[in-house]
C-alpha cells in the first residue's frame, strides 16, 4: 500500500498552506504517518489546516500511531472524530500528553456530542471510578482515580469546546462545565475524605461521630460564580454542624477541620496523578490566622460583628457548590441579607473605594501590557464595573443579583442600567478576553493570565481562536478590546449620566433617582447639584461642550478619587467658562494623557488651587508638562524682573506685575505639591526664594524710583533686609508670614536722621505695595529690637549700640535665624560680624539658660490663642514647631562659639550637625525631626486645602479628611493622621523636656 | 443585625415599652444614659440620636460637641426593676462623630479596637469576672467609718441575712436581663459579697459589668441598703477586686489549652502572660484607676502587689487556675490586679494588648512562683527578680506617661485624657490632711 512518495503531489507550499511550519518535518511526519496507518493518514492532512499547532499536532499524532495503531487507524477513518483529534491535540499538549498517557481515552473522539457533559454525567463518571468502600480502601490511589478521572472529564470538555461552532458564544457554557467539575470533584474529594478518616483515625473518632460531621463547601469568587477557567486557583470556604446533639460543636470541629484538610490534600497534594488545582481558603473569615473550619453561627457573628466591607463584597459570589448543600444554603441565605441589606449602607462610598483600590493593584510594569486579566481594559476592569453596578442597584432591586458576569450584565441591561448596545458589546468582550485565557491556559494546563511573549506561541493562540488568524491579527483585535474595555467603565457608569442629566439622545436613559443613587455612590455630597454642572458643562453645540461631552465621563471618575468632588466639578465649571475656547486647553484636555487627570486630582483636593487657577486659568497648561510645575529658581525669577524693571520705571506698576508673578508662581508650587511633583523641602525652598525675591524686587523698585527731599534714595542710604524666623531658616510654607529686620548706612553726608527716614519710608512704600488682597502677603517685624516700640529700622550703629547694652537673651536667640539677603555685601558682612557675637557668644550665663526656659514655659500658657489646645497647636503645642526649634537654638547658643559646624539657621541642618558633634543623640534627634517635619507639612497642606492658614490641627472630620488626602493618606484616614500628629508630638514632647530642661 | 433591629423594634411593641434607655459609658468609667421614647427607636437605628459630647468626661472636647450615639441591638434588654408599669428597656450604644467615624473617645470604641486587632491575628478573646463589693447599711459614714451590713466572713452563710437575699434577689435579676451567673458568696469582709459572672467575649462581659454595677445598685436601694464598688472602703478587711479570667479561642477552640504543655498551657497562653506581666505595671493606672485603689493593691491579705506568675498561687498577680481533665475549652488565667472600680472596657484593652504584645514579640515567660510573695524580703524579691507593680496612684501614672502601648490602645486622646484626669485626682489628693495624720501629729508635734 505504501508507495515511496506517500504524499507525491503535496509540495512544500501546500503544506504550508496547511499551516505547517515546519515544512520538511512535515514532509517526513506525514510519511511516517501514512507509513504506519495508511491512506487515512493521507486524508487526514486536510484536518490540520484547523489546528492551532499543526506542526505540534502531527507529531502528536505519528506518536499516538505508534503507540496504538489500530486504534489511531480506526479513528482516522471516521473524517469527523479525525478533525476532533488533530483540533485537539493541536491546541493543548497538556492533554496531548494525557491521551498519550490514556491511549484509552481515544475513544472519546468517536461520537459528537450535542450537549456538554452534564453535573449528573460527571457525578456518574467519578462514582464508577473512585471506590470508597472500607475493604479496599487505599486513599493514594482513590485520589489518583479522582484526578484521572477529572481529567478525562476536562478533555471531554475541551473537545466540545474546540468544536463549538462560535467559541466566543459559547463561553459561558464552557466556563459553567469547568466549574461543575471543580465542583464535583470537590465533592468527591470529600468522600474520599470522610474514608480516609475513617480507617486512619480509626479509635480516635467514633464512626458515627464522622457520620455526624456535616461539611459544606462554599465556592467564592469564580468557582462560586459558575464561570471557571480551565485552570485556576479554586476559592472555597468550609461550614459545619454536628447532626447529633451528642457530639459536641468542638469535637466536631475537630472532625471538620480534618475532613477540611484532607479534601484539600485530595486534589492538591503530591501523588502519582499531579495535583489539579490549588484550592484556596484564605477567604475566609480572620484569612490565613483563621480557623479553617467554622459553625454557621460563627461564620454569621463574625460577619455581624468584625467583617470589613470588602469582605462582603466577596460573598457576593458564594455559592455552596460541594457537601452538605442544604447547610451551605443556609450560610448563603443568612449572609446574603448582610451583603445586600440596607445596614451596610453607611459605608457603601467607601467599599467602593476598597474595591476600586483593589482593582488597580501593582502589577509587575513589565507585564503590564501582557496582562489578559490585571492590565489595563482586562477582565479586571469588566468585573469592576459589573460588580460596581450590582452593587448600586442591586441593593434595592434583587433582578440584578446574578453571580457570573455574563448574566449580570445581561440583567444590568434587562433592568435598564445600562444600554443594551453597550451591554452586548460589554458582554462580547469579556467572552473574548475569556477566550484568549482559556486558550492559553488549554496549551499547558497551567494557571496564566498573560499572553505569550513569543510570536510562534502566539501564533498558536490565534490560530485556536480562529484557525484564519495570525500573531498579527490576534494582537490587534486584543487591542481593540481593550480599548473597548477601557472606556467601558465610563461608558457605562458615567456617560448614562450625562445622557439622562442632557435628556438629548433618546432610547435608553436612567431615571432622575438612579442617577443620583450613581452620583451619590461614588461620593457626590449634592448629587442634584453636581447634575446641574454636568447639564452645563455638556449641553449646546460649541466645541468645548463637544469635548467636554467626550471627557466628562473620565473626569467624573477623577473627581469621585478626591477629598471634595462636588466643589472640583464646580471649579472645574468655572475654569472651563474663564478658559472659554482657548485652543490650546481644549487640546491639553482632549490629547494630554496625564494633564485632564492632574488638573481634576488638584481641582477636587486644594482650595488654594482652585481659587488661585481663577486669577490665573492658563496655569492649566503646566498640567501638560511636569517640569513647568517645579519652583522657579532665584536667578529664573530675577531675570523676569529685570526684564519687567526695566520697562516699568513706576512702582505701582511695577508691584502689579509683581504680584501676577508672585500669584503665578504660588499656583505652581501648590499644583506641584498637590499633585505630588514637588517635595516639602523643593517646596520650602521656592517659597523662601519667592518671597525673598518679592521684597527685593518691590525695595528695588522702591528705592529707584522713589526720592527724599528730590535726592533719589538710592544716593542717600544703603538699605538692606534681613529674614528671620522661618524665613531666616528657608523654612517658608505656604501662608507663612515673612519675619523682617531693616538696616541701612547713611551713604556719604546724610545725616543719621535723614537716613533714618529714608529708611522708614522704604519699608513703609515695600509695606504697601506688597499688600496683595487676592493672595496674602504679611510682613512681620516683631522680631526686631524693642518689638512693636522699637523703630522698623536701624542703622548698623544703633544695632551695635542696642545689642551691647539693652538687648534679652531671646533677642539675641532670635538672631540665629537671622540671615541677610538684601542689600550691598559691605552690610551684610558688617551686619553678620555684629550679630555672630551675640548669636554665638563666648559663654552664656546660667540666669540667661533659666531666662530662656521660663520664657519658652512662658509662651506655652500665655501665646496660645485663648481655647486653643495645647495638644494640638502645630506651632506652640505639645512637642510641636517651637519645642523643636527652641532645644536647638538653646544648644547653638551655649554651643555656637566653640563649634561652627553647628551655625546654620535651618532647623533640620541644624540638628543634623548638634547629632555629629555629640550633642543630642541620633535617636533624639530622629524623634524631633520626625515631628517638625510633620507638624511643617500638615500647615502647609492645611492652607493647601482649605486656603486658609490655621496654626491648630482641625478637629472637624472633613477637614482631617482633606489635609490627609494631600499628604497622600490614602481615603479615610482623618483618624489616623490625628492619632500619628498626636503620638509623634506626644513622644517629641518628651525628648524635648529631656534636652531643654536638662 | 437587620433581624436584630427587627426584634428590638417588635419586642417593644409586643411589650408596650415606655421608654428605651441609651447607656454609654464615659473615660472614668461611669454609666451614662439619655432616655428616649419608642417613636425615635427606629430613626436612632438608622441614624443615631445626636447629643451633647462635651457635657460627658473625656468624651468630646467643648469644640466638638455634636455625638451621635447608635444603639447596639444585640444589646437590647427590659429592664426588670422598673416592673410592668412604664415598662423600660436598654441598649448599649456605640458613640460616633456626626460623619459616621467611632468617636476615638469612646471606651467601647477603644475595646472594640483592641478586639478588632486580636481579631486580626484570630483570636477572640474571652473574659470572665469576679466581682467583688461590699454591701452597707447607707452611705452615710460612721464614726468608725462605713457600716457593714453584716459581720460574716468567707463563704459564710449568714441565716436570714441581709446579704443572702440580696444575692438571690441580684442574681435573678441578671438573669432576667440575660447576665449569666457562675457564683455568688459571700466574701472575707463583713457585708462582703462576690458575684462571678459567666463567661463571654470581653465587649459582652464589658457591657454586663455596667449592667452589673447598676443592678447592684438597684437592688440595694430595694432593699434599704448601699452597695460600693469602691476598691478598698475598710483599712482592716480586704478590698474588692475584680479578678478576671481570659483566655483566646482561634475560631471554636480554646488557644491556651495546650494538653502536653506545663499546667496545660499552650506556648500562645505562656506568651500572653509574659506579655500581660511586662507591661502590668504600665497598665495599672487604668486597671486601678483610683488614690483608693493603691490601698488594696498594698493593703496586705491575698492582695497582688508583685508582677510574677503562678499555679493556684494565691498571692500571684497572674493565676493559672488548676486544669480539669477533659475541660481543654475552660484552660484560661486569672488577672487579679483590676479592681471593682475599673473601667472595663479601657482595663480589658490594655490587658488585650499587653497579652497579645507578649504573643507577636515571642516574649518568654518568667520562672513560676510557688511562695507567697509577701512572705519573701525585699532583697529575696529582689534577688529573683520580682517588681512590685506601682505602690501609688502617682507612681503608676508616671508609668503610664511612658507607655507606648497604652497610648496606642487607648489612643492618644482617650490617653491624654487619663494621665490629665489622673493627674488632677492626685494632686487633690496629696493636698488632703488625712484622718490618719491628724491621729498620729496633732497630740504629739
Amino acid at each position: 500500500m505504501a508507495s515511496s512518495d506517500p504524499v507525491a503531489g503535496q509540495s512544500l507550499a501546500a503544506l504550508a498552506k496547511y499551516g505547517f511550519t515546519e515544512l520538511d518535518q512535515a514532509l517526513t511526519g506525514l510519511n511516517q504517518l501514512v507509513a504506519l496507518i495508511g491512506d487515512s493518514g493521507r486524508s487526514a492532512l486536510a484536518h490540520f489546516s484547523l489546528a492551532a499547532n499543526p506542526d505540534y499536532a502531527l507529531a502528536q499524532l505519528v506518536r499516538l500511531a505508534e503507540l496504538d495503531t489500530s486504534a489511531i487507524k480506526k479513528l482516522l477513518r471516521n473524517s469527523d472524530a479525525a478533525m476532533r483529534l488533530i483540533r485537539l491535540i493541536g491546541a493543548s499538549e497538556a492533554l496531548a500528553e494525557f491521551i498519550a498517557r490514556n491511549p484509552d481515552c481515544l475513544s472519546l473522539f468517536d461520537k459528537p456530542r450535542n450537549l456538554i457533559v452534564s453535573y449528573q454525567e460527571m457525578t456518574e463518571s467519578f462514582q464508577a471510578e473512585v471506590m470508597t468502600s472500607k475493604a479496599t480502601f487505599v486513599a493514594s490511589e482513590q485520589v489518583a482515580k479522582l484526578r484521572n478521572t477529572y481529567r478525562r472529564i476536562l478533555l471531554e470538555i475541551a473537545i466540545f469546546d474546540l468544536n463549538q461552532k462560535n467559541q466566543v458564544q459559547g463561553l459561558p457554557v464552557i466556563a459553567k462545565a469547568l466549574a461543575d467539575l471543580a465542583a464535583v470533584s470537590l465533592d468527591q474529594a470529600l468522600r474520599i475524605a470522610r474514608a480516609e478518616l475513617l480507617t486512619q483515625e480509626f479509635g480516635k473518632f467514633e464512626p458515627e461521630e464522622i457520620q455526624a460531621t456535616e461539611l459544606a463547601v462554599i465556592g467564592m469568587g469564580k468557582g462560586g460564580a459558575g464561570e471557571l477557567n480551565y485552570i485556576s486557583d479554586v476559592d472555597v470556604i468550609f461550614v459545619a454542624e454536628s447532626t447529633n446533639p451528642n457530639l459536641a460543636n468542638e469535637r466536631m470541629l475537630e472532625i471538620a477541620t480534618k475532613l477540611a484538610t484532607r479534601l484539600m490534600r485530595a486534589i492538591d497534594s503530591n501523588n502519582s496523578e499531579s495535583p489539579l488545582w490549588q484550592v484556596d481558603a484564605n477567604l475566609r473569615p480572620e484569612g490565613k490566622s483563621g480557623a479553617l473550619v467554622r459553625t454557621l453561627d460563627s461564620h454569621v457573628a463574625y460577619y455581624e460583628r468584625w467583617a470589613e466591607n470588602w469582605e462582603f463584597q466577596a460573598l457576593i459570589k458564594a455559592t455552596p457548590i460541594a457537601g452538605n448543600i442544604q447547610l451551605g444554603e443556609r450560610y448563603r441565605n443568612a449572609l446574603s441579607e448582610l451583603v445586600w441589606g440596607s445596614s451596610r449602607r453607611e459605608n457603601f462610598v467607601e467599599s467602593v473605594q476598597k474595591m476600586r483600590e483593589r482593582v488597580t493593584e501593582n502589577i509587575p510594569a513589565e507585564e503590564l501590557d501582557w496582562q489578559i486579566k490585571l492590565g489595563v481594559g482586562g477582565l479586571r476592569d469588566v468585573e469592576f464595573t459589573v460588580q460596581l453596578l450590582q452593587l448600586v442597584h442591586g441593593r434595592e432591586d434583587e433582578s440584578v443579583r446574578a453571580a457570573d458576569t455574563v448574566t449580570a450584565i445581561a440583567q444590568l441591561a434587562k433592568a435598564g442600567y445600562i444600554g443594551r448596545a453597550e451591554a452586548s458589546l460589554f458582554s462580547e468582550n469579556y467572552k473574548f478576553l475569556r477566550l484568549l485565557e482559556h486558550r492559553i491556559q488549554l496549551m499547558h494546563l497551567r494557571r496564566t493570565h498573560l499572553m505569550p511573549h513569543k510570536v510562534e506561541l502566539q501564533r498558536v493562540v490565534a490560530r485556536s481562536v480562529n484557525p484564519d488568524w495570525n500573531a498579527e491579527k490576534l494582537l490587534s483585535e486584543w487591542n481593540e478590546i481593550k480599548l473597548s474595555v477601557r472606556s467601558l467603565h465610563q461608558r457605562l457608569f458615567y456617560r448614562p449620566l450625562l445622557v439622562a442629566v442632557a435628556k438629548a439622545e433618546s432610547g435608553f436613559t436612567l431615571s432622575d433617582d438612579q442617577v443620583m443613587d450613581r452620583l451619590a455612590a461614588v461620593g457626590f455630597i449634592d448629587p442634584r447639584g453636581a447634575s446641574q454642572h454636568i447639564q452645563a458643562l455638556t449641553s449646546g453645540l460649541t466645541r468645548r461642550a463637544q469635548i467636554q461631552r467626550q471627557l466628562l465621563p473620565v473626569l467624573l471618575e477623577w473627581f469621585a478619587k478626591g477629598t471634595d468632588p462636588d466643589s472640583a466639578l464646580l471649579s472645574f465649571r468655572r475654569l472651563s467658562e474663564n478658559l472659554g475656547e482657548s485652543h490650546w486647553y481644549l487640546r491639553m484636555l482632549r490629547d494630554s494623557s496625564g494633564a485632564a487627570e492632574r488638573l481634576a486630582n488638584a481641582l477636587s483636593t486644594s482650595k488654594l488651587v482652585t481659587e488661585l487657577f481663577e486669577l490665573i486659568p492658563e496655569g492649566a497648561a503646566w498640567l501638560d508638562e511636569p517640569d513647568l510645575l517645579k519652583p522657579k529658581t532665584l536667578e529664573e525669577l530675577s531675570n523676569e524682573s529685570d526684564s519687567l524693571a526695566s520697562r516699568h520705571k513706576d512702582a505701582i506698576a511695577m508691584a502689579k506685575a509683581l504680584h501676577h508673578i508672585r500669584r503665578r508662581e504660588t499656583l505652581r508650587m501648590a499644583l506641584g505639591a498637590v499633585v505630588g511633583e514637588t517635595k516639602l523641602s523643593e517646596i520650602e525652598i521656592g517659597l523662601t526664594d519667592l518671597a525673598q525675591w518679592y521684597l527685593s524686587s518691590l525695595a528695588d523698585a522702591v528705592i529707584t524710583s522713589r526720592q527724599y527731599n528730590d535726592e533719589p534714595l538710592s544716593s542717600l542710604i544703603d538699605f538692606g533686609l534681613v529674614a528671620m524666623g522661618r524665613f531666616g531658616g528657608s523654612e517658608l510654607g505656604f501662608g507663612s508670614d515673612a519675619d523682617l529686620m531693616a538696616l541701612y548706612e547713611p551713604i556719604g553726608s546724610t545725616s543719621v536722621a535723614i537716613a533714618q527716614k529714608c529708611a522708614e519710608l522704604i519699608i513703609a512704600e515695600v509695606r504697601k505695595l506688597a499688600t496683595d488682597p487676592l493672595l496674602e502677603f504679611e510682613i512681620d517685624m516683631d522680631l526686631r529690637p524693642e518689638g512693636k516700640n522699637g523703630p522698623v529700622a536701624r542703622s548698623l550703629e544703633s544695632y551695635r549700640a542696642y545689642y551691647s547694652r539693652w538687648s534679652d537673651i531671646w533677642e539675641n536667640q532670635a538672631l540665629l535665624r537671622a540671615r541677610f539677603f538684601y542689600g550691598s555685601a559691605e552690610l551684610s558682612a558688617g551686619f553678620g560680624e555684629l550679630v555672630d557675637q551675640y548669636r554665638y557668644p563666648k559663654s552664656i550665663e546660667q540666669a540667661s539658660i533659666i531666662e530662656i526656659r521660663r520664657i519658652k514655659a512662658r509662651m506655652e500658657t500665655e501665646r496660645l490663642p485663648q481655647g486653643a489646645d495645647f495638644n494640638r497647636h502645630l506651632k506652640l503645642g505639645r512637642g510641636s514647631l517651637s519645642d523643636i526649634e527652641w532645644v536647638v537654638q538653646l544648644l547653638q547658643l551655649k554651643h555656637g562659639n566653640d563649634l561652627p559646624a553647628i551655625r546654620t539657621s535651618k532647623t533640620l541642618e541644624a540638628l543634623d550637625s548638634l547629632v555629629e558633634n555629640g550633642l543630642v543623640q541620633a535617636h533624639d534627634a530622629r524623634v524631633l525631626k520626625e515631628s517638625w517635619v510633620f507638624c511643617s507639612r500638615i500647615r502647609s497642606a492645611s492652607v493647601l486645602w482649605s486656603n486658609r492658614r490655621s496654626d491648630v490641627l482641625p478637629t472637624d472630620r472633613r477637614q482631617l479628611e482633606g489635609i490627609a488626602r494631600i499628604l497622600e493618606y490614602p481615603r479615610g484616614s482623618a483618624t489616623t493622621l490625628e492619632e500619628e500628629y498626636l503620638s509623634r508630638t506626644r513622644r517629641a514632647r518628651l525628648v524635648f523636656e529631656k534636652l531643654f530642661y536638662a | 443585625m437587620d433581624k436584630q433591629r427587627d426584634f428590638v423594634l417588635r419586642t417593644i411593641e409586643e411589650r408596650n415599652v415606655k421608654f428605651v434607655r441609651l447607656w454609654f459609658t464615659d473615660v472614668a468609667g461611669t454609666l451614662k444614659s439619655v432616655a428616649i421614647a419608642p417613636a425615635e427607636i427606629e430613626g436612632a437605628f438608622a441614624e443615631g440620636i445626636g447629643f451633647d459630647g462635651s457635657a460627658i468626661e473625656g468624651l468630646a472636647r467643648s469644640y466638638e460637641a455634636d455625638m451621635l450615639a447608635h444603639p447596639d441591638p444585640t444589646t437590647f434588654q427590659i429592664l426588670p426593676w422598673r416592673g410592668e408599669i412604664d415598662p423600660t428597656a436598654r441598649m448599649f450604644c456605640d458613640i460616633s462623630t456626626p460623619d459616621g467615624v467611632p468617636a476615638s473617645a469612646d471606651p467601647r470604641n477603644v475595646l472594640r479596637r483592641a478586639l478588632a486587632k486580636a481579631a486580626n491575628m484570630g483570636f477572640t478573646f474571652y473574659t470572665h469576672p469576679e466581682i467583688e463589693f461590699y454591701l452597707l447599711k447607707s452611705s452615710q459614714i460612721g464614726p468608725e467609718g462605713p457600716i457593714p451590713v453584716d459581720k460574716a466572713g468567707y463563704f459564710d452563710n449568714v441565716p436570714g441575712g441581709t446579704a443572702h437575699d440580696f444575692r438571690r434577689r441580684a442574681v435573678n435579676m441578671l438573669e432576667q436581663l440575660g447576665i449569666s451567673v457562675e457564683f455568688s458568696h459571700h466574701e472575707g469582709g463583713p457585708g462582703q459579697n462576690e458575684i462571678d459572672l459567666r463567661y463571654a467575649d470581653a465587649l459582652t462581659t464589658a457591657d454586663n459589668i455596667m449592667t452589673f454595677r447598676t443592678v447592684i445598685k438597684e437592688v440595694a436601694i430595694e432593699q434599704g441598703v448601699y452597695a460600693t464598688f469602691m476598691p478598698k472602703p475598710f483599712t482592716e478587711h480586704p478590698g474588692s477586686g475584680m479578678h478576671t479570667h481570659m483566655s483566646l479561642f482561634e475560631g471554636d477552640t480554646n488557644a491556651f489549652f495546650d494538653a502536653s504543655g506545663q499546667y496545660q498551657l499552650s506556648k500562645t497562653a505562656k506568651q500572653f502572660i509574659a506579655g500581660l506581666l511586662r507591661h502590668a505595671p504600665e497598665i495599672t493606672a487604668v486597671t486601678n484607676q483610683y488614690v483608693n485603689s493603691y490601698k488594696r493593691l498594698w493593703g496586705g491579705g491575698e492582695a497582688p502587689s508583685f508582677v510574677c506568675w503562678g499555679h493556684n498561687n494565691r498571692s500571684a498577680l497572674i493565676r493559672v487556675p488548676l486544669y480539669k481533665p477533659g475541660k481543654s475549652q475552660s484552660s484560661r488565667i486569672e488577672y487579679r490586679a483590676i479592681d471593682s472600680a475599673a473601667n472595663p472596657y479601657l482595663s480589658y484593652a490594655l490587658i488585650l494588648a499587653a497579652g497579645l504584645k507578649g504573643i507577636e514579640e515571642g516574649y518568654e515567660l518568667p520562672a513560676e512562683t510557688e511562695d507567697n510573695v509577701w512572705d519573701l524580703s525585699d532583697a529575696e524579691r529582689r534577688a529573683m527578680g520580682i517588681q512590685p507593680l506601682p505602690q501609688s496612684l502617682e507612681h503608676a501614672i508616671r508609668m503610664l506617661e511612658e507607655s507606648e502601648l497604652a497610648a496606642e490602645t487607648l489612643g492618644e486622646q482617650v490617653f491624654s485624657y487619663v494621665l490629665a484626669n489622673k493627674r488632677r485626682e492626685w494632686s487633690d489628693y496629696r493636698a488632703q490632711v488625712t484622718p490618719y495624720e491628724l491621729k498620729t501629729n496633732l497630740e504629739t508635734l
